[in-house]
């Protein structure tokens, strides 16, 4: 009910602003190794989320590989903050700046203010509506991801029956996307019904209640529930489980507890946005064009789908054994761009 | 002691007038009868239109999915009952629940064989928050809506200190076994909320404890002049608020089998909105467990309804919003009325 006004009371009283330096080599003198240059990045994102813990330990991993170092800071979810986050890394004269942007339309002076100082801005998974002053981006492909976890869902229901979506946060970019993909692949399936679709705030608590409420709402008529994340899809399994009840769930992210799920087979399947892989991308772009390279105006990061048969390599790379992918990375990095393919994990 | 945890089959009857008032139904004494109960009256409204629109929303499973939605909200209004009756307010309810989730979380992935272990953790970082935030409006004299939202903040830090930053997944499956086994066919949550509606009813009602809180919230200077321990009192209540915080907490982590860092988010308005619809004054001394169970059921039973109707979420903000006030505004002119 109020989620709101406390989102704003938390962000008005706390600007939890988490600075990190961390550097990838340690913070030494950067023409300590050998004759070149060691190329200084600046790193801004909007909070600290898991989506960005692993993004952070992938573009570590390539930083250390390639002699990078990395200014990291946190935005703690605050347009200004990531504002002054972005004129520091300007003062400091780095080679390139990454944003992960709180917000997409923000960020206009900033931009300007680093074209002005020939410092080149790339950004990193959620678009940067001032595409003029950007050298480059990287941005996961979510219309692609709602499209494929509705596709999923349809096969299952072998085109007929009546589902619910659980949106993200109403209005956010993600948010959006996914639900474009969801309702163009819907178009193809004239038999599936939406039944209901409502926000959960990318939340498990909140979707448990909002899935059970709906379970009483519409009893056996429901065949499937659609959630734009894994958290919610995970809320849905928490609500049919204490409803008794058994439907398919289909969720987006690959996080730990969703990739269980899919393993277990409790959720048909889920898409994989890997931050390990995403960022480090992001990174590799960044030092290309320190390098002088010529790059592509935008790269797709096009999540790949997990499903039971292939979801144990993915859980490999993202859980049980990610301290050997990260060993890998930097090379696999490398491979995606210049295959194109930079969501590949092979 | 049932009366004060009405189920929707059990509130209706509240509605007919009391037979002994047939003799004579003059208009006044019907107006003060309405006015006494007018949260009452406001919750069977809103549950009768609901039930008209839908034949699923009054059914016994539908009540129970009211009641296990509600549980964890209970426990945190019943503290900030008591924290509002002295005057104050906790706004650090929210970071305490996470707080308290994420070290149960953190807990029990490290040792998923002692589960008691995760719950004892969860509370104790509730009930220390709540001291910490008592000791500070008390002896420190600091104004209760800025130490704890001081709380607020560090405590929100805390959550994501204690999971790097991220949510913390894989928890054992017997973690979830606190929210979702049930007894007699009722869910643990929702006999823990029975328990603590009795528990602070009993407190506030029949303890002289509970007369110094409201002795408190009416005028500290009186209180102490009487002998009250007002310092002590003060304290309590915000250990009462943090303790029931984390139970919380651990309770909402269980049942989602995970420690997310925003979870609780928002908890406190809600806390404070159940606690005000329930007749409770800002300034303290006035309010009741009853009001503020019957201002719980109000919000989670508008959450649920409006689900079934499929009203989509920013209406239902909308809705939620303005039937707050409503609600508030109704008692407070019913108020004004019967001391006039």
């Amino acid at each position: 009910m109020s989620r709101l006004l406390s989102r704003r009371l938390v962000l008005a009283a706390v600007p939890l602003t988490i600075a990190l330096a961390a550097s990838g080599c340690g913070a030494g003198d950067p023409s300590a190794k050998g004759g070149e240059k060691q190329l200084r990045v600046g790193v801004t994102v909007y909070d600290m989320s898991s989506f960005i813990s692993q993004g952070q330990e992938g573009m570590n991993a390539f930083a250390k590989a390639n002699n990078i170092q990395l200014l990291w800071n946190s935005a703690g979810g605050d347009v200004s903050a990531q504002a002054s986050q972005v004129d520091q890394l300007i003062n400091q004269k780095v080679d390139v700046i990454i944003i992960v942007p709180v917000q997409a339309d923000s960020l206009g002076p900033q931009m300007a203010a680093a074209k002005a100082a020939h410092i080149p801005v790339i950004a990193v998974n959620t678009a940067l509506a001032d595409t003029g002053s950007l050298t480059s981006s990287v941005l996961p492909d979510d219309v692609a991801a709602g499209a494929q976890e509705m596709e999923m869902m349809a096969k299952k229901l072998n085109g007929k029956g009546n589902i619910v979506i659980l949106q993200g946060p109403l209005g956010s970019s993600p948010e959006l996307d996914r639900t474009k993909g969801i309702m163009q692949t819907l178009q193809k399936y004239p038999d599936i019904k939406v039944l209901a679709k409502d926000t959960a705030n990318w939340k498990r608590d909140e979707a448990v209640n909002k899935t059970k409420n709906w379970l009483s709402g519409f009893g056996d008529q429901l065949n499937g529930i659609v959630s734009e994340n894994d958290d919610m899809g995970l809320g849905a399994l928490q609500a049919l489980s204490e409803a008794k009840k058994s439907l398919p769930i289909v969720g987006i992210d690959g996080i730990q507890d969703g990739l269980d799920a899919v393993k277990n087979g409790t959720f048909i399947g889920s898409s994989l946005q890997h931050g390990r892989v995403e960022m480090a991308a992001g990174l590799a772009v960044a030092q290309m064009v320190a390098k002088g390279e010529s790059v592509k105006k935008s790269y797709t990061y096009t999540m790949p789908a997990i499903t039971p048969e292939n979801v144990d390599q993915y859980y490999k790379n993202v859980v049980s054994d990610k301290d050997t992918f990260l060993r890998r990375l930097p090379e696999l990095i490398a491979k995606n761009l210049a295959s194109g393919d930079i969501a590949n994990e092979q | 002691m049932t009366s004060t945890t009405p189920t929707m089959e059990q509130l209706p009857p509240v509605d007919a007038p009391a037979p002994h008032r047939r003799r004579r139904l003059d208009r006044t004494s019907l107006l003060n009868f309405v006015i006494r109960n007018s949260m009452v009256l406001v919750l069977i409204l809103v549950m009768a239109y609901f039930s008209y629109r839908s034949i699923r929303f009054a059914t016994p499973e539908n009540a129970r999915t009211i009641l296990v939605a509600a549980a964890p909200f209970a426990l945190v209004a019943l503290g900030q009952t008591f924290v509002i009756l002295t005057g104050g307010i906790d706004l650090s309810i929210g970071s305490v629940i996470a707080a308290s989730a994420m070290t149960s979380a953190s807990v029990v992935v490290h040792n998923p064989g002692s589960i008691w272990l995760g719950v004892v953790a969860g509370v104790a970082v509730g009930l220390v928050l709540g001291l910490i935030n008592g000791l500070v409006v008390s002896r420190l004299n600091v104004a209760p809506f800025v130490a704890t939202l001081g709380t607020m903040t560090a405590g929100s830090g805390i959550a994501y200190v204690i999971g790097h930053g991220a949510p913390i997944n894989g928890l054992p499956s017997g973690w979830g076994k606190i929210a979702n086994t049930t007894v007699f066919g009722v869910q643990i949550p929702v006999l823990m909320m029975i328990a603590g509606v009795i528990v602070a009813y009993l407190v506030l009602r029949r303890t002289s404890f509970g007369l110094r809180v409201y002795a408190v919230g009416g005028n500290r200077t009186a209180a102490e002049v009487a002998g009250v321990r007002t310092r002590r009192i003060l304290t309590s209540v915000y250990v009462i608020s943090g303790g029931l915080a984390g139970l919380s907490g651990v309770v909402l982590s269980s049942r989602v089998i995970s420690g997310p860092p925003n979870l609780g988010a928002g908890y406190e308005l809600d806390a404070i909105a159940a606690v005000v619809i329930g007749g409770a004054s800002l300034l303290g001394g006035r309010g009741s467990v009853w009001g503020t169970l019957l201002g719980l059921l109000l919000i989670q039973t508008l959450n649920n309804g409006l689900d079934i109707l499929v009203v989509p979420a920013y209406w239902q903000d909308v809705i939620s919003g303005v039937l707050i006030v409503a609600a508030v505004a109704v008692d407070g002119w019913a108020t004004n009325r019967r001391s006039s």
